[in-house]
């Protein structure tokens, strides 16, 4: 790391370049943290991921896997893709559209395109968040997406992020930054692949801020993501009157680590944040958020579930942060688990820090099996055992599904759903 | 069609059928009627293959094969139906999915391929009409939120959608009025055929005015005691069942 690090210290001479500096002394202090350190008791991340990672851009050739991908998406989605971090304009569609524009960080820090200084590194506490603070120092490239005030997109924003490391000490840092103005609305899909048969390894940062009035939906799909050991903040800022809506959504993944910040800093402002997630083998599913009410009258709602198999752990930290002048606050968290064998497990750890007096908090947790009854109710009917089993599963999870705002996303994932669960209906 | 001799069953250690015994022949339609306890529901449980009672002697023969073989799904796929007593609620699949992948199932083990979306439209129509089922109902969560008579006569809907060979029907005239009484018997008598048999397991005699009973038995203590035709309800109707227990315990 010398190198870079020389390179961090001699040239510190734009907005920008202060803040990768910041950031790379915070790391160079915090480091990679072990499961000493509260927010990761329940992912031993230090000993997940190769000692000697690799930060550099590996360029790689556009595989087979990734051009059939491709060639599988709709025509009509807008999409950037990234292969290893790398952006790929000619795999690309990017609309023009007044009031939207969406380049590739790189080019957007060349250009210092819509105040993009403003931004970043504002949304992510990379003086205290480890990972954060690796990826501001060294982020390879992302998505920069800004929408104008009043300005609605109909059609979600689809950002692939393909994996093919062709090393297997590659730890690839990759970022999105996404602007919505006043009274903007935008869906987003974040799609995160494993491209290749081998273990990969990405720390991803989305910072969004929100505008008064406006909504962003935001997907996350870790959905062919075998193999994969991904570490994710999506930090979130929103103003008065605004909605977000992040839905997290786990099919598979070696160690999977899901960081959510929402922080409501203007009245009337609404956080919905949901999730499900499968663990198979011997995954880690690791699902940590923060809700911070830092104004009266806004609402969130939290709800989780998850479905371990195997030897898999799942966890689910969920903090609701009330402030003294959040009168009024309505917030909610719900983590249910099932659990499909007896060596799966999952951690439930709520936590309410509240500081007003006049709020609304709940928090409910359950964990348990498939109900004796109603499989044996499926059965009498002529239902063969796995695929009632299955068929209970998706009973317990398709409401998470259900949540999904934009209609293509949400039939994506039902359809994904059904295909993980093999039911043809 | 159904054989079943000297049947021993036994729940977390306690015995509750005692050399049972009955016989039903296809185009049959056999009551049971008996007081609280005496393991009606016990038997039903363990035509439908339940897991949690135990046989410990006699044999089951279900169209020449060992009932006590095969598992609740092959017996379903074979033709065999539970009405439960207490349906399931079952939050987040939908009535029609359930008898999609239900009627498909047995499709399949029939070795044909699954019904296309427009047949089965038209089936579930149709067999909801005998129920006076709405549109709403098959596509609300199973059972859930449902009244007590509408998980009954969603009971006897998925009969009609089944066609069984043998259906049990364990008290599913309970708690209903007579509206749906008749509603649950005309399900009945419209699947009733020559070749298929119902084994109508109830408190009241009300029920047997539209369903007719081909037999009546009287259950107590684990066995059938008493076995007659219809006539012999009416009689329990008015007399009770404590005539049955004084010559139950002056043969013993
Ligand atoms: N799953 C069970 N666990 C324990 N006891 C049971 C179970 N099922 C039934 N029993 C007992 O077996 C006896 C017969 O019950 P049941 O078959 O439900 O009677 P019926 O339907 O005639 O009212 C009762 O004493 C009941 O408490
Ligand atoms: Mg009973």
């Amino acid at each position: 790391m010398e190198t870079i690090e020389q390179q961090f210290k001699n040239t510190p001479t734009t907005q920008l370049d202060k803040v990768r500096v910041e950031a790379f002394n915070a790391f160079e202090k915090l480091g990679i943290p072990t499961s000493r350190v509260e927010a990761w008791k329940y992912t031993n991340i230090k000993t997940k991921l190769s000692k000697d990672f690799i930060l550099t851009p590996l360029e790689s050739e556009v595989n087979t896997a990734v051009k059939n991908y491709i060639a599988s998406l709709p025509p009509y989605a807008f999409r950037l893709v990234f292969l290893n971090g790398i952006f790929h304009q000619e795999l690309s569609i990017i609309p023009e559209i007044e009031g939207l524009y969406i380049t590739n960080l790189k080019e957007a820090f060349a250009n210092k395109s819509s105040n993009i200084e403003q931004y970043f590194g504002k949304a992510v506490n990379y003086n205290e968040e480890h990972f954060a603070a690796l990826n501001t120092a060294f982020v390879t490239d992302g998505a920069f997406i800004h929408v104008s005030k009043n300005v609605a997109i109909e059609e979600p924003i689809y950002l692939h992020y393909f994996f093919t490391a062709t090393d297997a000490d590659a730890f690839v840092q990759t970022r999105n930054l996404v602007v919505v103005e006043d009274g903007a609305s935008l869906q987003i899909a974040e799609d995160f692949r494993n491209a290749s048969n081998i273990t990969v390894q990405y720390n991803h940062v989305t910072e969004s801020f929100i505008g008064k009035n406006a909504q962003l939906t935001l997907v996350k799909l870790q959905v062919e993501t075998k193999n994969v050991k991904g570490i994710h903040s999506l930090e979130a800022l929103l103003q008065r009157d605004s909605t977000f809506n992040a839905s997290t959504i786990t099919f598979e993944g070696n160690v999977i680590r899901n960081n959510i910040t929402a922080q409501l800093l203007g009245e009337n402002a609404h956080a919905d944040l949901s999730g499900l997630y499968f663990g198979k083998e011997n995954a880690s599913i690791d699902n940590n958020i923060l809700v911070k009410h830092l104004a009266p009258n806004c609402t969130s709602n939290q709800l989780y579930k998850g479905v371990m198999n195997d030897e898999s752990v799942g966890s689910f930290s969920g903090k609701i942060f009330v402030d003294q002048i959040a009168q009024k606050t309505n917030a909610f968290q719900s983590s249910k688990g099932l659990l499909l064998s007896n060596e799966a497990s999952i951690n439930n750890r709520p936590n309410l820090e509240i500081f007003a007096d006049d709020v609304k908090c709940s928090h409910g947790a359950a964990i348990g099996q498939l109900d004796e009854n109603a499989l044996f109710y499926l059965q009498a009917r002529g239902i063969p055992f796995e695929l009632a089993k299955q068929l209970l599963t998706y009973a317990f999870v398709h409401e998470v599904a259900e949540r999904i705002q934009a209609k293509p996303l949400r039939q994506f994932i039902c359809d994904k759903l059904k295909e993980e669960l093999k039911l043809n209906w | 069609m159904l054989s079943i001799k000297n049947l021993d069953v036994r729940v977390e250690q306690k015995e509750i059928l005692k050399g049972f015994n009955l016989q039903i022949n296809p185009g049959e339609i056999h009551a049971i009627m008996g007081p609280n306890g005496t393991g009606k529901s016990t038997l039903a449980s363990v035509l439908a293959g339940k897991n949690e009672y135990e046989v410990t002697g006699g044999e089951i023969s279900y169209l020449g094969k060992d009932l006590l073989e095969m598992s609740p799904d092959e017996r379903a796929r074979e033709g065999v139906f539970l009405a439960f007593q207490y349906p399931v609620e079952i939050p987040g699949v939908s009535t029609t999915n359930f008898m999609k992948a239900a009627v498909n199932a047995k499709r399949k083990h029939l070795g044909l391929d699954p019904m296309d979306a427009k047949t089965f439209l038209q089936l579930l129509n149709e067999k909801r009409a005998i129920v006076e089922l709405s549109r709403e109902f098959t596509s609300r969560s199973l059972n859930e939120g449902f009244s007590g008579g509408e998980k009954k006569r969603n009971e006897i809907f998925q009969m009609a959608m089944l066609e069984p060979k043998l259906a049990i029907l364990d008290e599913t005239d309970s708690g209903l009025d007579i509206d749906a009484l008749r509603i649950v018997a005309n399900g009945v008598n419209q699947l009733r055929n020559k070749d298929n048999a119902f084994l109508v397991i109830t408190h009241y005699q009300r029920l047997l005015n539209y369903i007719v009973p081909d037999f009546v038995h009287v259950m107590y203590g684990g066995r059938i005691v008493k076995s007659g035709g219809k006539e012999l309800a009416l009689q329990l109707e008015e007399r009770g069942y404590d005539w049955i227990k004084e010559e139950v315990a002056s043969l013993a």
